[in-house]
């Protein structure tokens, strides 16, 4: 039993998990002779999880779009609903709902997946193969999400837009080219960069945090229970701190830049 | 760093060196002493059973045995050489040496028979698709799955995945092959099917066998010696005509299936305050007169019923 105080086992799955995903981009080498399992991790994260991905995401462009604009009517701005529905998408909403989203749907299963492993001895059984659970296990993973994260966000993105746009023109009245003429003052490339950069550093965390929660797993099918709820409590709670974070910095150097301009 | 732990020198390979020697490891894990001073040794092509209780650290031994674990104390070594002091780089490297059988198989969930066997041949050696074909077929043939090669772990009984475990041990023709249990959860039928496959390698392949069992049938028809386990050591280590003919309670007791001898309700208490049980046993490592060791067990006034831990708690 692990009778640490809850302050030093947090700090110590903390360490755990910083170094596994440290450990996991050393194995980038052997990214050609498990290229077979990054190809399945890719499919498992992205293809099969695109069609909720893009059904969340339209939703959610939806319902920001008939908020929005009904604040906008009041003033009768409408025509400036694509400028903020843009922006929101491309820096915050497109990456950080396509996180909560994989991490609700990949990131518990995949702490669930290596939990079972560990429990039934197939990390064992790979220890004692002379196979590295990590190069085997942990970076197809790893690899496959950073991958698959930041394309999921460019179509969850693209249709969040899309949404937003069918309820401008269907409930506000706003025309499509309308909504465009001032939708690219909103994503300017930077932007467009830094939500990817954003969308790859919550993949990463939601990997890795998965995997370890997997590779720490003890005690059969209680033990499996656990590591998915810790997962999904934890990749959350990093998303949204790291969104804050990364929001902040980008600020900084935005302001940094048009100073130096 | 004057307290670092200094590499063994490695010992002289001679025909007579054991493949296997355990010397005074201990290991403690939750505050409970797993191991206890534990000394043994195994002879090259030789089957060694180790038999015992639930809980009294036979898995523990073989965990340490491939490295998974470390001994608080004792050395450990296979072939002569000390595994308890190497870096992971040696350890990969010596583990290679290894075929392991673990109790549920442990069989990759997302890979089929076919590429479960072929793993390990695919991971360290060069050979060509086709001679890797060669020798899983060879492999899955021998444990009579060749037909199920297909199928993925999910799909098949508890008794294939550990057919299917076996060939994948002993994919890279190990020298040394472990087995956790080879024989649990498996009908009579499929138990001595195994055990005729353990008695196969041993005789056919010369591979040397380390068997922890409980079931005392297989343990009787397939081992050359039977060590008995008790709370960290062994107390008594033979044929199985000395085990099955023992004067040791607590071997009488096993055996028997709790119809003779008697566990020692001292014992019982001294070891759950983490001291030693109540007799010593001396192992003469490699010593092929040893067979029978000289126990020394103290006399249980009052013999009452064995006070054992549950192999499954509900």
């Amino acid at each position: 039993m692990n009778t640490d105080h809850i302050g030093i086992r947090s700090v110590k799955g903390a360490g755990y998990t910083l170094l596994l995903l440290l450990e996991s981009l050393g194995y980038v080498t052997h990214i050609w002779k498990r290229r077979r399992a990054i190809f399945t991790q890719m499919h498992v994260i992205g293809t099969q999880s695109l069609a909720i991905a893009c059904f969340f995401m339209l939703l959610v462009g939806m319902v920001f779009a008939l908020q929005t604009g009904i604040e906008f009517a009041r003033f009768g701005q409408t025509s400036l609903i694509g400028l903020v529905i843009v922006s929101a998408m491309v820096r915050e909403l497109g990456p950080w709902m396509t996180a909560f989203v994989l991490i609700a749907r990949v990131g518990s299963s995949m702490a669930a997946e290596i939990g079972t492993m560990k429990t039934a001895e197939e990390i064992d059984a790979l220890e004692v193969m002379s196979i590295n659970p990590v190069s085997f296990v942990v970076m197809p993973r790893v690899i496959g999400y950073a991958i698959m994260g930041p394309i999921l966000t460019i179509f969850g993105t693209l249709v969040g837009v899309g949404g937003g746009m069918l309820v401008a023109y269907a409930q506000l009245g706003v025309r499509p080219d309308d909504f465009l003429r001032f939708a690219e003052r909103g994503a300017e490339p930077l932007d467009i960069y830094w939500g990817l950069l954003k969308s790859l550093v919550f993949s990463l965390c939601a990997a890795a945090v998965a995997c370890s929660n997997g590779m720490r797993t003890t005690g059969g099918a209680v033990g499996v229970g656990r590591a998915s709820r810790n997962t999904v409590v934890i990749a959350l709670t990093l998303t949204v701190f790291l969104n804050y974070l990364l929001t902040s910095f980008y600020r900084m150097v935005k302001r940094l830049v048009a100073g130096l301009v | 760093m004057s307290g670092a732990i200094q590499p063994a020198e490695p010992q002289a390979l001679t025909l007579n060196t054991p493949m296997v020697e355990f010397a005074g490891v201990s290991k403690t894990l939750a505050g409970r002493k797993i191991l206890d001073k534990l000394e043994f040794s195994v002879k090259r092509g030789e089957t060694f059973v180790i038999i015992g209780y639930s809980g009294t650290g036979k898995s523990v031994s073989l965990r340490n045995l491939v490295g998974l674990m470390r001994p608080d104390e004792g050395s450990i070594r296979v072939a002569g050489e000390e595994i308890t002091t190497m870096t992971p780089r040696e350890l990969e490297v010596m583990r290679r040496k290894f075929g392991v059988l673990f109790q549920s198989g442990a069989l990759i969930a997302w890979l089929n028979l076919f590429d479960n066997v072929e793993l390990p041949l695919l991971e360290h050696t060069k050979m060509s698709r086709k001679k890797r074909a060669e020798i899983v077929q060879q492999k899955l043939e021998l444990v009579n799955l060749w037909q199920d090669r297909e199928k993925f772990p999910a799909e098949i009984s508890g008794g294939m995945k550990k057919r299917a475990g076996l060939a994948r041990a002993i994919a890279l023709d190990p020298e040394i092959v472990l087995y956790d249990e080879p024989c649990s959860g498996l009908d009579p039928v499929i138990a001595h099917e195994i055990d005729k496959l353990i008695i196969r390698l041993r005789d056919d392949m010369k591979m040397t066998q380390i068997v922890v069992t409980h079931d005392m049938e297989s343990a009787y028809s397939i081992a050359d010696r039977i060590g008995m386990f008790y709370h960290g050591r062994m107390i008594q280590i033979g044929t199985a005509d000395e085990i099955r003919n023992s004067n040791l309670e607590e071997v009488r007791h096993f055996v028997s299936g709790g119809r003779e001898g008697a566990v020692s309700v001292r014992s019982q208490a001294a070891i759950e305050k983490g001291r030693s049980p109540t007799f010593s046993a001396r192992v003469e490592a490699g010593n092929e007169q040893a067979e029978s060791e000289a126990v020394v067990l103290e006399p249980v006034s009052e013999p009452a019923p064995p006070k054992l831990e549950p192999e499954n708690t509900p």
